[in-house]
């Protein structure tokens, strides 16, 4: 194989108190420079799965072990460490709607202890891989979806992180977009950069040949039939 | 640590600017709160300050029996002398005392003719080292004194030493119960605004969490807008309770101003000030950091 798993989950269990299962002894393990779609209607529990990697939320029992680290046993000081290797999109973008373009990418590199100067020049290095250098100035307000979720993206990019999770990235997007959109994962891809990317769209998994981990009802299943997923939805 | 000084002032100025009108409530509240603590401190300081000038001054006086013959005199001075606590002690004969009244009397002074000296006791003026001069120490004195037969009366104005010290007492015990209070309400206060605060900037704390910001860059600024918003308050109470002293000149009659005259009404000194402004500073601080506590888990 490859390399060490970049992301490895051992029996993994999350039961919220109402007692709702989201997830049900998930084990998988993710390598190094790996683009991997985690698939299924919705519900079934791929966005908790991605938020319990990004320690949103902790699991209530198994392993969860990220870049080595076992995430489930660390406290809060470490999260933020772990989250700078890490690049987190979702599909209602999260950007800050009173800064412009450029702002809301610095404004991740400012927190993080960049000064000024420096994050604004890497924000324009990172925009314009997205293609959005000429709209630097412009207000969050006067973009397209896709273009919201370019800045999103370009937001997660600026710390190079080494693994992107990437919650629904099209969820909101139209065809063109959602092209678009994918076009930018796969040239990250295509640099050495781990991609995991929770998506519905079935559209998305035929079109993209990678691997593709199938959940649901908060189980990992091999193949879903187009009817047990029609039922689901 | 330049820059995260740099990017701490930089996110404080902008939280405040953009959460003007809950910043400026806070403020307020903590001025008035603080103008209230400090007031009731500058009425116990000058209470204080006055009791400590009427004790340098305060002395005793120990009248003789009638008839105690002017031999004993001497002896008894020197007697006196040796007690415990006092300084100087001086012999006031009916002749003294006679003089000692046309004096104060000044122009109606004939009201005192056919008076005859010998009908005013003759005393002792009795003053006390500096430690002995006040009301548990002079009561000390007061009872060897009394052990003294030819004393038939001793005089200290006890009654106005004894309810002036339960006043300044009193003042005081308010104060620090006030205060108390007041420290709770301010703490609670300061931490509502800023978990208004940081709600209103729940998606920019958000996107920190997210893109792996260190605590630090996240709370720090919020404890210094506390911190600013303390020394604000308390900035402001200082300068109304100013003010308020100020004033309160302006408006006493003339009548009683000559009066006051000989009782100096202080401003507060530079060092209790500089306390009341670091409390201020300090109960901010507290109120961002319970705020903080509540709503600023990392997550």
């Amino acid at each position: 194989m490859m390399n060490e798993a970049i992301i490895e989950m051992h029996h993994v269990f999350k039961t919220y108190p109402s007692q709702i299962s989201a997830l049900s002894d998930i084990t998988l393990e993710i390598f190094p420079g790996e683009f991997t779609f985690i698939a299924g209607p919705g519900g079934c529990g791929k966005s908790v799965l991605l938020r319990i990697l990004f320690c949103a939320e902790k699991p209530t029992s198994g392993e969860v072990i990220v870049h080595g680290i076992h995430i489930t046993q660390i406290g809060f000081k470490k999260i933020y460490q772990l989250r700078k290797t890490m690049g987190i999109v979702s599909s209602n973008f999260k950007l800050l709607r009173n800064r412009t373009v450029s702002e809301n990418v610095a404004f991740a590199l400012e927190v993080s202890g960049h000064d000024q100067k420096e994050s604004k020049r890497k924000a324009l290095e990172i925009l314009g891989r997205v293609g959005l250098e000429k709209r630097e100035e412009d207000s969050i307000l006067a973009l397209s979806a896709g273009e919201q979720q370019r800045v999103a993206i370009a937001r997660a990019l600026v710390n190079s992180p080494p693994l992107i999770l990437a919650d629904e990235p099209t969820g909101n997007l139209d065809a063109q977009t959602t092209f678009d959109v994918m076009e930018i994962f796969r040239d990250l891809h295509l640099r050495g950069t781990t991609i995991v990317l929770a998506t519905q769209d079935t559209g998305l998994t035929r079109r993209y040949p990678h691997r593709v981990i199938h959940l649901l009802d908060g189980r990992k299943v091999d193949s879903p039939t187009s009817d047990e997923v029609r039922t689901k939805e | 640590m330049i820059s995260f000084l740099q990017y701490v002032m930089r996110r404080t100025f902008q939280s405040m600017g953009g959460n003007l009108f809950p910043n400026l409530i806070t403020i307020g509240i903590i001025s008035i709160s603080l103008l209230i603590f400090s007031t009731f401190t500058l009425l116990a300081f000058n209470l204080t300050n006055f009791l400590k000038i009427w004790e340098d001054k305060i002395e005793i006086i120990a009248y003789l029996k009638r008839g105690t013959p002017s031999s004993e005199v001497e002896p008894l001075l020197e007697k006196t002398h040796l007690l415990e606590g006092v300084e100087v002690v001086r012999y006031f004969s009916p002749y003294d005392a006679m003089a000692f009244m046309e004096t104060k009397l000044g122009g109606q002074k004939n009201l005192l003719e056919g008076i005859q000296p010998a009908i005013l006791p003759a005393s002792f003026e009795i003053q006390l080292k500096k430690d002995y001069r006040n009301s548990t120490k002079i009561k000390e004195v007061v009872t060897h004194l009394e052990k003294i037969p030819q004393f038939e009366e001793i005089q200290y104005g006890q009654e106005w030493v004894e309810t002036f010290s339960v006043l300044v007492h009193i003042l005081r015990l308010t104060q620090w119960i006030l205060g108390g209070l007041l420290l709770i309400a301010i703490i609670f206060i300061t931490s509502n605004t800023l978990q208004l605060t940081i709600s209103s900037r729940r998606e920019e704390i958000e996107v920190m969490h997210w893109v792996g910001a260190s605590p630090a860059f996240i709370r720090v600024p919020f404890y210094v807008e506390g911190l600013i918003q303390g020394l604000l308050g308390s900035g402001l109470a200082i300068g109304f309770l100013f003010l308020l002293h100020q004033g309160l000149f302006l408006y006493i009659p003339p009548s009683m101003q000559t009066w006051l005259a000989r009782i100096p009404v202080l401003f507060l000194p530079p060092e209790i000030i500089a306390w009341i402004l670091l409390g201020g500073m300090v109960l901010g601080f507290f109120g961002s950091i319970v705020a903080s506590m509540r709503v600023l888990k990392y997550r």
